[in-house]
């Protein structure tokens, strides 16, 4: 009498018809339902997540709201932040689930490659997810994930935010974990042409498996507002993180010889790092204080409000995988010179940027020929840029691009064990690729055991947020589930 | 009317779920665990004792003897007492309140009572729980001083952890019940 009865709460409970009990597996019919439908059941894996703020985590945000928009199921999985851990709901049914793990060293969590495993398995179980879809080769969270994913026979996309270099003992290091990150991963993402180059060399992949989708802004955030300028000066507005990367020494050689030159030109600098003493330095030694404003750590909805305030935007990173702070700027209207580095050349066409060697005389030429088009009005009305840009880069777009790569994703046959571990001794190098073998071997023989301990069947699947069956717009539903249940009581 | 159905908690091990329909406005949900069973009791008996054994042997301190007996007494004892909860049970009486009664394998029960004056929603939460991310009933309480907000969440069933399937089954109940009261209390 028990096992009948079970089955129908179950059938009721996810709603699909199909009994759990009757199949082992439930990613199984996850499957068969999701190529019957053509939407996906996305887990966005990444350390880096709202309240955390940053390109990663916005891009994390919009990616999923537009595939939400577009019917897909999508859950994002990330580590606790201070007090905000357990599950969350954002806007539209996106359901965050903050993972109580260690944090190690700048937000990335502490990775061991198997202490994450029962928790992912529980949540990509529970979520029937079949993508798995992680972000920045920083995050430790992210490559756990597609490991266990792979372990666990499931389809896995990885995004690549940043640019590395070739030469020093950590590069080397975290190349090598990310060749064995990626040699057996489905698909790659890159945000710019320099960064697949970039990451293809890196991990040493095959081009054909890395797309190229560039990030995107909002532009309805970033509208010109030309009179909130002061017209009888020049600004010059700068924002971005005072760290190396982004040639803060650079600015600090621009500032003064600018500054003597044009007695009419200000400098307004928002953001907030180590080399903030350097430009405090030169603003005491060049008695600017005056002229170059320090603004400190920016809140992103203030961004908008300082670019406004300027005519010329300045950036001078020394590498940039895809700058999206140029985009937000040429969107607010403004004229911007920029550093010809990584993939910033690609961003924006020729006539809306000025783009120069990272030294501190080709970028003075550069800002010098931006300040004459100034004086001479010939820069196009701001409106008019704004208008330009705004079509070039929409999340809607990146969304619509993203989506086919999870449907080739979903096309592809996941490597079985034998396979994998064939790819990563032949791939990765001998000793490398022999140590991770074993923990690939290993981290299945730790699956089968918690699959012992905790088999799919008693692992209740989750009531969907979004997606095809998503119960954040059908209001009511638990109260139609309660009619049919009172129907079924009745008829016992 | 009684009914009885039997579930499974999030371990896989079984439930049963006893319903007590008194009147429309009140009903009981009791929840009760299979009892101690005696090769459990056995396990962990002999493994005290066979560590007790091995430790004398190598010490040769009759000591160590007498004091796992102890232990395994005043283990047993403890167990019994205040970690092993037998029966869990829900009794929602809709114009009164809402009282969680735990019986404890050695016959001690806790009771706690919410006002319904002060019960704002019973809802199925979700937490990450150990390795596992569960669902659960609980009951919101009202803060006193702004009445939209929830001064705190008052987990039902806390032992048992019961699956889905039977959460949806006692919320639903529970849902009926706070709709019915809400339309008394703004009928009068």
């Amino acid at each position: 009498m028990t096992k009948p009865h079970l089955n129908m709460a179950y059938r009721r409970v996810n709603g699909h018809g199909q009994s759990l009990t009757s199949k082992p597996s439930h990613i199984d019919c996850g499957i068969h339902q999701l190529r019957r439908t053509g939407t996906h059941n996305i887990c966005m894996v990444s350390d880096f997540f709202y309240p955390n703020m940053g390109g990663v985590e916005s891009h994390i945000y919009q990616l999923s709201q537009c595939l939400i928009e577009r019917g897909h199921k999508v859950i994002i999985v990330t580590h606790a932040y201070g007090n905000r851990k357990g599950i969350r709901y954002l806007t539209s049914g996106l359901k965050v689930y903050y993972l109580p793990l260690k944090v190690m060293y700048n937000q990335s969590t502490a990775t061991t490659l198997f202490h994450s495993l029962p928790l992912l398995r529980y949540i990509f179980v529970r979520e029937r997810v079949t993508i798995i879809h992680s972000h920045s080769s920083f995050s430790a969270m992210a490559h756990d994930a597609l490991f266990h994913a792979k372990t666990m026979g499931l389809q896995t996309v990885f995004t690549d935010h940043s640019l590395f270099g070739f030469a020093d003992v950590s590069s080397v290091l975290t190349n090598k974990l990310l060749t064995v990150s990626l040699c057996d991963t489905n698909h790659i993402i890159c945000v710019s042409y320099t960064s697949k180059e970039n990451t293809v060399l890196r991990a040493a992949l095959n081009p054909e498996i890395v797309s190229v989708i560039p990030n995107a802004v909002d532009p309805t955030d970033f509208t010109p507002d030309p009179c909130r300028r002061d017209d009888s000066v020049i600004t010059i507005v700068v924002i971005s993180r005072l760290v190396y990367r982004k040639g803060i020494d650079l600015l600090s050689g621009i500032i003064p010889e600018l500054c003597q030159k044009y007695p009419d030109l200000n400098f307004i600098v928002g953001g907030e790092g180590p080399k903030r003493i350097i430009l405090e330095e030169v603003r005491e030694r060049y008695q600017l204080h005056d002229r170059v404003r320090l603004l400190g750590a920016l809140e992103h909805q203030d961004v908008r409000d300082v670019l406004v305030q300027g005519h010329i935007f300045l950036n001078t990173s020394l590498t940039e995988a895809f700058c999206m702070a140029i985009v937000e700027a040429a969107s607010c209207g403004l004229q911007v010179v920029s550093t010809r580095v990584g993939g910033i050349p690609e961003v924006l066409p020729d006539n809306l940027i000025i783009l120069c060697e990272p030294s501190v005389k080709s970028l003075c030429n550069g800002l010098e020929k931006a300040i004459s088009q100034l004086k001479s009005g010939t820069l196009p009305d701001p409106q008019k840029i704004h208008n330009r840009v705004k079509t070039f880069y929409t999340w809607r777009n990146v969304a619509e691009r993203t989506e086919k790569v999870y449907d080739r994703v979903s096309r592809e046959a996941v490597l079985p064990m034998d396979k994998r571990l064939n790819r990563l001794i032949s791939h990765c190098g001998p000793v490398t690729g022999c140590t991770f073998a074993l923990l690939a071997v290993l981290n299945f023989l730790f699956l089968i055991f918690l699959r012992w301990l905790t088999p799919d069947s008693i692992i209740d699947i989750a009531v969907d947020a979004t997606g095809p069956q998503g119960a954040w717009t059908q209001q009511y539903s638990f109260s139609k589930k309660g009619e049919d249940n009172k129907e079924i009581s009745k008829s016992r | 009317m009684e009914e009885r159905r039997s579930f499974s908690d999030i371990d896989g091990g079984r439930l049963a779920l006893q319903r007590r329909y008194y009147s429309p406005s009140c009903r009981e949900f009791c929840l009760s665990c299979p009892r101690l069973s005696l090769r459990s009791l056995t396990a962990a008996t002999c493994t005290v004792w066979l560590v007790a054994y091995g430790l004398f042997t190598l010490c040769q301190n009759s000591m160590v003897l007498s004091a796992a007996i102890f232990i395994t007494l005043i283990g047993l004892l403890g167990y019994l007492h205040f970690v092993k909860i037998d029966q869990e049970t829900l009794l929602i009486i809709g114009s009164l309140g809402i009282q969680m009664t735990s019986s404890y394998a050695s016959g001690k029960e806790s009771t706690t009572f919410i006002e319904m004056g002060k019960v704002k929603d019973v809802v199925i939460n979700e937490a990450i729980y150990m390795q596992k991310v569960i669902y659960y009933l609980c009951i919101l309480l009202k803060d006193p001083v702004e009445p939209q907000g929830v001064s705190q969440v008052v987990p039902v069933f806390q032992s048992a952890k019961p699956r889905l399937d039977c959460l949806i089954e006692v919320y639903r109940s529970c849902q009926e019940i706070l709709a019915h009261q809400a339309v008394t209390s703004t009928s009068l």
